[in-house]
């Protein structure tokens, strides 16, 4: 099996399913002859052509308009776009119309498009180049997001996010592309949209993470196995895997949550709202929110905006002192 | 004090600026001639002027972008959005521009602008023109978000909107247009960040925004018939949020219910459940319910739209159910 990064991983489950399936095509800026600004697209216009590999203007609205387009006449258009920053020039695109066409046309029109994106900080790519958007797309109605961790995940939920029949929203944590490395199977295998997945069992605490942030969690929990936390990797964030956070806060009675993006209104907020809502009487500690800063992401102080390992190890410890 | 509708409110809330400052400008679709096409603007064009208020194309990126460089050179513009709905095409412009300006520039800059915006259901205008998007905006950092439920508000609002040094999000309720309210007379201006206890209660303590309030204060009367006595406090503003009344009204209480228009993931809500579970874990005496529009795009169709909207009923049944 190959050890490969994030990148080589999204590269091979594009060309497995464009192989598989000849209404695949991939569009976006420089993702054909350049190979892709991170190289997630290199190659591919060599093998399936300029027909399927579709190098566009920056123009990010047309770059979604044109998917959705496709999309219902019966293609599987996966457009990138090349920061998560500049899908917002695509926003009502996204949430106006992707989001919605089934639902408007009465279940007469899908659109099975999924938009993958590189998202996060982690690069010093400063307030333009660096921001974690999910929650926006996850507060509308009609969306399937997805955020994965590593190399595997990422294959596996890619080629589900493209056999799904409606949109997804598939980021790509750029702060591990290169960094995360793992075993990759090579051909054909899926991972079900919306499981969870338990990366270390625990019974002191919960700590649910995705993206680039669950590899700072993880070094944080290894850090003081006296926490003894569970800690999740929610690789789907939208339909969330409740169960497996419920469950598993119900064992605890202690759960945080770290995300990269400002606090207000984060995903964070949400799963916190839902668990005190699911989890009330066994919860014995208030439910900590370990994310960015309201403000807009900086430029040269990236590492004091992110929750990285340190800040978390220093909320564990005060939620694993908290005594109710 | 004389009685106003809440758009005759709205009306006297920019007059009111304008005859005061000169450097207030309006500008939008069929804001001049027309009047606004809710007829929220009548009258200002032949009050003030071409040069003041001003029509635009339909082009809302050029209308936050004419605001954002006017506001830069010194003027202080509100723009209005006909719809909320269409934020969506302006989104980068409000979302990374707007919002960051003041703190790309360390501060040599301010952006003093209101975006003024039609928000919510009611209407029958289907999933494009029905929307509540406060949360959109909430979870920029940078924004501060304002949301009045009544015609004294508007104006008050309105006002300390216009004179805040920063940009404002200004969310007008469609379904609030037509109702009246005793506006005070003179010179009206109120405060950002502060909500109102509108309603003292023992037993629980609900929190709306918007069209939510007034169903919230009926739902709190039919309450009090069986025995259940009601707070209800109006959030007015998004951003600054009052978390301080939020808090000393919940430990009152014990019991928070909040009522959002607005799709559930994620929402205003969710972070006021989030930050009172986590400051008054003490305090509560059972789990914060958010009653909320289901996640779903809001439907068309009369019967459709009036049963996803929280209604007085729901909040009473919600309320009925959990608060024992």
């Amino acid at each position: 099996m190959p050890s490969w990064n994030i990148i080589q991983a999204v590269n091979d489950a594009l060309r497995v399913e464009m192989r598989r399936d000849p209404r695949v095509v991939v569009l976006g800026e420089d993702v054909g002859k350049f190979g892709g600004v991170f190289r997630a697209t290199l190659g591919l216009i060599e093998e399936f052509g300029a027909d399927r590999v579709i190098d566009t203007p920056l123009a990010e609205a047309g770059i979604v308009g044109a998917a959705i387009g496709m999309a219902m006449y019966g293609l599987r258009p996966v457009p990138e776009i090349q920061f998560s920053d500049f899908i917002y020039p695509a926003f009502d695109q996204i949430v106006n119309e992707l989001a919605k066409l089934r639902y408007r046309s009465g279940g007469q029109y899908s659109a099975p498009v999924v938009i993958r994106t590189p998202a996060g900080g982690g690069i010093k790519g400063g307030h333009y180049h660096s921001q974690s958007p999910e929650a926006l797309f996850i507060h509308t109605p009609g969306l399937q997001v997805i955020y994965p961790s590593n190399p595997y995940d990422a294959k596996g939920l890619l080629l589900s996010a493209i056999r799904s029949d409606d949109p997804v929203i598939f980021m790509e944590p750029k702060r591990v592309y290169r960094a995360a490395k793992g075993d990759v199977p090579e051909g054909d295998y899926t991972i079900p949209i919306g499981e969870a997945r338990v990366v270390r069992e625990g019974r002191g605490m919960t700590v649910i993470a995705w993206g680039a942030m669950l590899h700072e969690a993880e070094q944080a929990v290894g850090q003081l196995p006296e926490l003894d936390a569970e800690l999740i990797d929610l690789r789907t964030l939208w339909p969330l895997d409740i169960e497996a956070v419920v469950g598993s806060v119900s064992k605890t009675g202690r759960c945080a949550i770290v995300q990269e993006a400002p606090r207000t209104c984060g995903f964070a907020a949400e799963i916190a709202a839902l668990v005190q809502e699911r989890c009330f009487p066994r919860l014995e500690a208030p439910i900590a929110r370990i994310t960015g800063w309201d403000t807009p992401f900086p430029y040269a102080l990236e590492n004091d905006y992110l929750p990285l390992a340190p800040r978390i190890l220093h909320k564990l410890r005060e939620l694993k002192d908290y005594e109710a | 004090m004389a009685e106003l509708t809440y758009r005759e409110a709205v009306a006297a809330g920019i007059a009111q600026e304008m005859e005061r400052d000169e450097r207030v400008v309006f500008l939008g679709e069929d804001v001049a001639a027309a009047g606004g096409v809710f007829k929220t603007t009548v009258g200002l064009l032949e009050k003030f002027g071409p040069c003041r208020v001003r029509d635009t194309p339909i082009s809302e990126q050029a209308i936050v972008g004419a605001a954002m460089g006017a506001a830069m050179t010194g003027l202080r513009p509100i723009a209005e959005i006909m719809f909320s709905d269409f934020f969506g095409v302006s989104w980068d412009m409000i979302a990374n521009e707007i919002a960051k300006a003041r703190y790309m520039c360390a501060g040599q800059l301010a952006l003093p602008l209101v975006i003024r915006t039609a928000n919510g259901s009611g209407s029958r205008f289907g999933a494009q023109h029905s929307q509540s998007v406060e949360n959109w905006v909430m979870a920029v950092p940078g924004l501060k978000v304002v949301a009045p439920s009544n015609p004294a508000d508007v104006k008050g609002l309105l006002a300390a909107a216009v004179r805040d040094p920063d940009p404002v999000i200004f969310f007008e309720h469609k379904g609030l247009y037509a109702t009246k309210g005793e506006v005070p007379d003179g010179e009206h201006v109120d405060r950002l960040g502060t909500a109102k206890v509108l309603r003292q209660g023992s037993d629980v303590t609900i929190v709306a925004l918007a069209a939510m309030v007034p169903r919230a204060l009926q739902a709190a009367q039919r309450l009090e018939k069986e025995g259940i006595s009601a707070t209800v406090v109006d959030l007015r503003s998004l951003v600054p949020l009052d978390t301080k009344t939020l808090l000393v009204e919940t430990k009152k209480t014990g019991r928070l219910y909040t009522v959002e228009e607005n799709p559930r993931l994620c929402g205003w809500g969710a972070e006021i459940a989030s930050i009172v579970a986590e400051e008054a874990f003490y305090d509560l005496d059972g789990p914060i319910v958010r009653i909320t529009t289901p996640h779903v795009p809001l439907p068309a169709a009369d019967e459709l739209e009036d049963n996803t909207v929280p209604t007085v009923e729901r909040i009473v049944e919600t309320v009925r159910r959990t608060a024992g």
